[in-house]
């Protein structure tokens, strides 16, 4: 399959990877955490990626977003519309990082600056892309915490992180990531951190944000119920590769690897009936 | 937030009475425990005027009368009178060194923080490369080599082979006078607040919040700006209140290589020679002076630091 920049034209294509592979120098050696990874993901949809830990899904969405550690690098395609994230400056990458890509991460209790108040975390993102004024940001944050079903008021604006739990800063945090009404968001383990009744809230949040905002959402997680409820794609990946890949529902219902059929007989019986 | 503020300062002041007059009772029960007094001489003195002395200056009645006496005097803010410098009282002798040991003490804190701290910075974001190693290597040097080898070394190379800087004296604290030894009581510190900051800014840097403003799109100096600096700090702010006392003892030998007319002068002198009045006097203004940094520390953390609660 070669895939040449006209056919990312398409206009609902948001995000078309190819041939990506990710490395990390070791001292024992280079470790090679993605093998070849393909996919693509369209505007309003969800693609799920599914792993054991370790088997690169994090990784994957670091290295296309420049977020990896330093000493790993990346090789291939990673075209976001038509801009391939690979071989762009930094300048070009951080203008689409907040701005057009909004990320979401595994641990709210850890990923929210606790030296600044809420507002100015998210304030800030918006002053420093869109270059407005402090009051008009502030306005805008108080918007997107109305969308992650947050009291809209000034308390939470004015507190900070330690103040607030962990499903509220989990809710800041995509609110943060909407604060410049992003094309696509990806999230890493949205919910991992979060009681069940917290998770099935971000869900519905997330489920809101592809149907009513037509954003595009990546949704990383080891968690095959919160895949199957929200997604309508599917990859699953172990050691790095992408062994299965599909519209969700036929991926679940009749996976042909064996390794997906072997996670899938991981979830109790008596659940998803 | 004000009014917690006022309660946990009147608070903290309140404390610091009684540690102050443990502080007092033990320098004065130590003073009197070292062999000797403020009137032995080589050459014994005529017991009738070895009496007289004594009387003068109320030795000659029992310890817990003179401290009491001592205690009542200090409430008059009266520190009495200084054994061996004759017509000076410790609070004229104290006042006429101050000025010399707190602009000594205060500028080496205030440029050990600021060089220090940036330099720990630089080597944090520069990992591994040649400045970070240059720097923590010269740290070392910095740590290991003692402010009074270093402050003759100075003088040695500045003043006298170079003949740009004078070798001592205070000269009613010219510029060019006061560069020596804040140099050298800085260097230490620096080396200190320079490692201290590269390995707290480092520990920041790999933190989750730092990757999520990276997320945000938000440039280098930004998040350096913003989201590290008032992290990584912290540590060395509540290093502040040791390095201060560091300092002090630290400018006890300085003063004395520089020949600078300051407070620890007194206090070597004053406990070489039993001046209990002018020993004790010097201890309380070390003290207070320490208490009362420990205190602000405490009020910029929690300025700093949300999650501190005072």
């Amino acid at each position: 399959m070669q895939l040449t920049q006209k056919n990312i034209k398409n206009n609902n294509l948001l995000l078309n990877i190819h041939n990506l592979n990710v490395f990390f120098k070791t001292p024992e050696g280079i470790s090679h955490v993605v093998k070849d990874a393909n996919f693509n993901l369209k505007k309003g949809t969800c693609l799920g990626v599914v792993g054991e830990s370790g088997s690169g899904k994090t990784q994957t969405f670091f290295s296309i977003t420049g977020l990896l550690a330093n000493n790993g690098y990346v090789e291939g395609e990673a075209f976001f519309k038509d801009t391939n994230l690979i071989t762009c400056d930094d300048e070009t990458r951080r203008g689409f990082l907040g701005k057009s890509i909004g990320f979401i991460f595994q641990d709210p209790m850890t990923s929210l600056t606790p030296h600044l108040n809420i507002g100015d975390q998210l304030a800030e993102i918006a002053i420093y892309h869109k270059k407005i004024n402090k009051n008009k940001a502030l306005k805008k944050a108080i918007e997107v915490m109305d969308i992650v079903k947050l009291p809209s008021n000034r308390d939470i604006i004015n507190s900070y992180p330690h103040e607030l739990s962990g499903g509220m800063k989990q809710r800041i945090m995509i609110a943060i990531s909407l604060m410049c009404e992003p094309d696509l968001i990806i999230a890493d383990e949205p919910t991992t951190a979060l009681d069940v009744t917290t998770q099935a809230e971000i869900l519905n949040i997330f489920n809101d944000l592809k149907n009513n905002f037509n954003i595009g959402l990546v949704l990383i997680s080891h968690n095959i119920g919160v895949i199957a409820e929200t997604s309508n794609e599917v990859l699953v990946m172990k050691d790095g590769q992408i062994l299965e890949s599909g519209e969700t529902a036929k991926v679940l219902t009749k996976p042909k690897n064996e390794y997906t059929k072997h996670l899938l007989s991981c979830i109790p019986p008596w659940i998803g009936n | 937030m004000r009014i917690t503020m006022i309660k946990f300062i009147t608070k903290r002041i309140l404390i610091a009475i009684p540690t102050l007059l443990i502080i007092v009772a033990f320098s004065f029960s130590m003073m009197r425990v070292a062999p000797g007094g403020p009137f032995t001489n080589e050459r014994a003195l005529p017991p009738e005027i070895e009496r007289n002395i004594k009387a003068a200056y109320n030795l000659d009645k029992p310890v817990y009368e003179q401290f009491y006496i001592y205690i009542k005097n200090l409430t008059k803010g009266d520190f009495g009178p200084s054994f061996k410098y004759k017509d000076f009282s410790v609070k004229e002798l104290i006042l006429n060194g101050l000025p010399v040991s707190v602009t000594l003490g205060l500028s080496s804190i205030i440029i050990s923080l600021f060089i220090g701290s940036f330099l720990g910075i630089i080597a944090a974001i520069n990992r591994n490369t040649v400045f970070d190693y240059s720097v923590m290597g010269v740290s070392l040097v910095g740590i290991c080599v003692p402010s009074f080898v270093m402050a003759p070394l100075l003088s040695l190379f500045f003043s006298l082979y170079l003949g740009i800087l004078p070798t001592s004296g205070w000269n009613n604290g010219n510029i060019l006078n006061l560069i020596l030894p804040i140099t050298a009581l800085s260097l230490p510190q620096i080396a200190v607040i320079s490692r201290m900051m590269r390995a707290s800014t480092i520990e920041v840097l790999n933190s989750n919040f730092i990757r999520t403003a990276k997320s945000k799109g938000l440039n280098q100096s930004y998040i350096i700006r913003k989201h590290v600096i008032r992290a990584s700090i912290l540590p060395i702010i509540e290093y502040l209140a040791p390095a201060s006392a560091g300092l002090m003892t630290g400018s006890i030998i300085i003063e004395q290589i520089f020949g600078l007319p300051g407070i620890g002068r007194y206090f070597v002198v004053g406990a070489l020679q039993r001046d209990y009045t002018l020993v004790s006097g010097v201890l309380i203004l070390y003290a207070s002076l320490l208490i009362f940094l420990i205190l602000i520390t405490d009020i910029i953390r929690a300025i700093l630091d949300p999650r501190v609660k005072i």
